[in-house]
């Protein structure tokens, strides 16, 4: 019978900077492989952002012809459906992400990780670093299609590297959210059940539609959901010339939300901590 | 212990006999409703997301459809929400199967002197009972936000006919599908081909909105037909135009969704 020592100079190191950087990346690198791993759970953020995309952009395309779309909006209903694709492909990916960490807490890796000589933090970073590099991923072949289908990116290389960039922080906002659900429930059940509250968000939000269009209190709903101005950001660099706000919306936003959401992660592993 | 006598007559039938066929469906049925107040849990999605759906339809893309004369955006959206909520409805069904054949139930099914086609009947019926639930909520919905029906009550009783044909469809699909695969996958796998089927149609806009390779797609979806069945009562009046490419789709699918079901559980006895 064997016995796994770790090791001592780890153990004394798990706290510092470069052992947390350093066990956040294996844990990312973990996270990746395991999404890659699981091609059927990963084929819904690819496949249903695209169809609703085709299917909006040969639905709607007519909207184009109205003037206040195609000057203030897009040049044409496909330009405008690329960033709802995006944020719901961000949502679908970060969402099954967190169910990936609930399922590792129900088959008692987690209870592993943390019996580990490794940076307690880590466990939660890794996870959404690994939805993070899953979303660039997910934007760059999204924007490879839409580009290929004749979509354009208005912005110029920079809107590029912004529609990536604004990918990666809601997938950084969202799957610590998700992840903070996963950790205080400790079940892929109620972070499969949390997302209808995510379709919810999206729906209600210009993701799919231009607000300018909604009436009543559908555009009151829009107007404050917080999805609303990080999609516009989005569009904003598909669409029209680079300017601050497209950053302010679709990076700053999620940032924010990113804060508060890590926050809440940390605090239920925390909380999961302290009750073990 | 019990005192059998051969005075005290036994309401006993004969394996020859079999069991009434109405009687196997009727209890069959019940067991199924049965579950559903067992396990809402189950159930209610089903009836929540057609309602969502409503709403963020109309809401989202109530000015593509209001911009091509249609009065009210919910006139053309709560025909396409009950239809997909009695199909999500009657997959119910399909789980249920399942998780008869996990535990072993459904063994005892077939071991009971009930006709296989009975069995497939009495999972169609409960389809059909289960598909009414989110049909009504959909249409007071589609009430409460003020939706017109110039067609009359029959605007009703057509989406009612449309709804009932695609749950009876989708629960047919979802069977011949079980009775093959014999887990989850057959359930999820009629979802996909469900929801895709109703988008790749006139779901979201009419035929003269659409444009590229969906017009081309929806014009030779059935789908687009038991729609505009399902629709007419709501846009204007109803007529035999409007209605007979409906029923026929409905009538081909139904027939080809019912074989298919009898033919899986064939396979599955074999």
């Amino acid at each position: 019978m064997s016995i796994a020592l770790a090791d001592p100079k780890m153990m004394a190191s798990s706290s510092s900077g470069s052992s947390l950087f350093r066990h956040t990346f294996a844990l990312t690198r973990r996270s990746v492989v395991g999404r890659l791993r699981q091609p059927a759970v990963l084929a819904p953020a690819f496949i249903f952002p695209l169809f609703f995309a085709a299917l909006g952009s040969a639905s709607f395309n007519k909207l184009a012809g109205d003037p206040y779309f195609t000057a203030n909006i897009a040049k044409s209903f496909m330009n405008y459906a690329v960033a709802g694709a995006v944020l719901q492909g961000v949502l679908f990916g970060s969402t099954s992400a967190a169910g990936d960490l609930a399922t590792d807490i129900e088959q008692g890796f987690f209870e592993r990780l943390l019996a580990s000589p490794i940076s307690r933090t880590a466990i939660v970073l890794g996870r959404l670093a690994g939805s993070m590099v899953v979303a660039v991923v997910q934007v760059v072949i999204f924007l490879a299609i839409f580009l290929i289908a004749g979509a354009h990116v208005e912005s110029g290389p920079l809107g590029f590297i912004g529609l990536i960039g604004g990918g990666a922080l809601l997938a950084l906002a969202m799957s610590g959210m998700m992840a903070g659900l996963a950790i205080k429930s400790g079940s892929a059940e109620v972070v499969q059940g949390a997302f209808p509250l995510v379709f919810v968000l999206m729906f209600l939000s210009s993701a799919f539609f231009p607000r300018h269009y909604m009436k009543g209190w559908y555009r009151t709903v829009a107007d404050w959901n917080p999805m609303s101005h990080i999609v516009e950001g989005m569009q904003g660099f598909m669409n029209h010339d680079l300017n601050a706000s497209q950053f302010a919306k679709s990076w700053l936003l999620p940032f924010c939300i990113a804060i508060v959401s890590i926050a809440f992660a940390l605090r239920a592993l925390n909380n999961r901590l302290a009750a073990s | 212990m019990s005192n059998l006598t051969a005075e005290q007559p036994v309401n006993v039938r004969t394996i020859s006999e079999g069991a009434r066929p109405f009687e196997v469906v009727a209890i069959l049925v019940k067991r199924s409703m049965i579950r559903v107040r067992r396990m809402p849990s189950a159930f209610i999605p089903s009836l929540i997301m057609p309602i969502f759906q409503l709403i963020a339809f109309s809401g989202a893309f109530g000015f593509a459809v209001t911009s091509l004369g249609i009065k009210n955006a919910l006139d053309w959206y709560v025909p396409l929400n009950a239809m997909q909520g009695a199909s999500f409805g009657a997959l119910g069904v399909s789980f249920g199967l399942i998780n008869d054949m996990q535990t072993g139930f459904f063994d005892r099914i077939l071991m009971a002197p009930a006709q296989r086609w009975v069995t497939v009947i009495s999972s169609l019926a409960a389809a059909v009972v289960r598909c009414f639930v989110p049909i009504t909520f959909v249409v007071i919905v589609g009430y409460i936000g003020g939706m017109n029906t110039p067609g009359g009550p029959m605007a009703i009783v057509c989406v009612a006919i449309a709804s009932v044909a695609i749950a009876l469809v989708a629960a047919g699909f979802a069977l011949g599908l079980t009775f093959r695969m014999r887990n989850l996958g057959a359930a999820t796998l009629t979802q996909f081909a469900i929801f895709f089927t109703i988008f790749l149609s006139t779901s979201q806009v009419p035929l003269s909105a659409m444009s590229g390779w969906l017009r081309g797609v929806a014009r030779i979806n059935p789908m687009t037909n038991i729609l505009r069945f399902a629709r007419q009562g709501f846009l204007g009046d109803v007529t035999w135009e409007q209605s007979w490419g409906g029923l026929l789709a409905m009538g081909a699918l139904l027939i080809l969704t019912f074989i298919y079901a009898m033919t899986g559980i064939k396979k599955f006895d074999q």
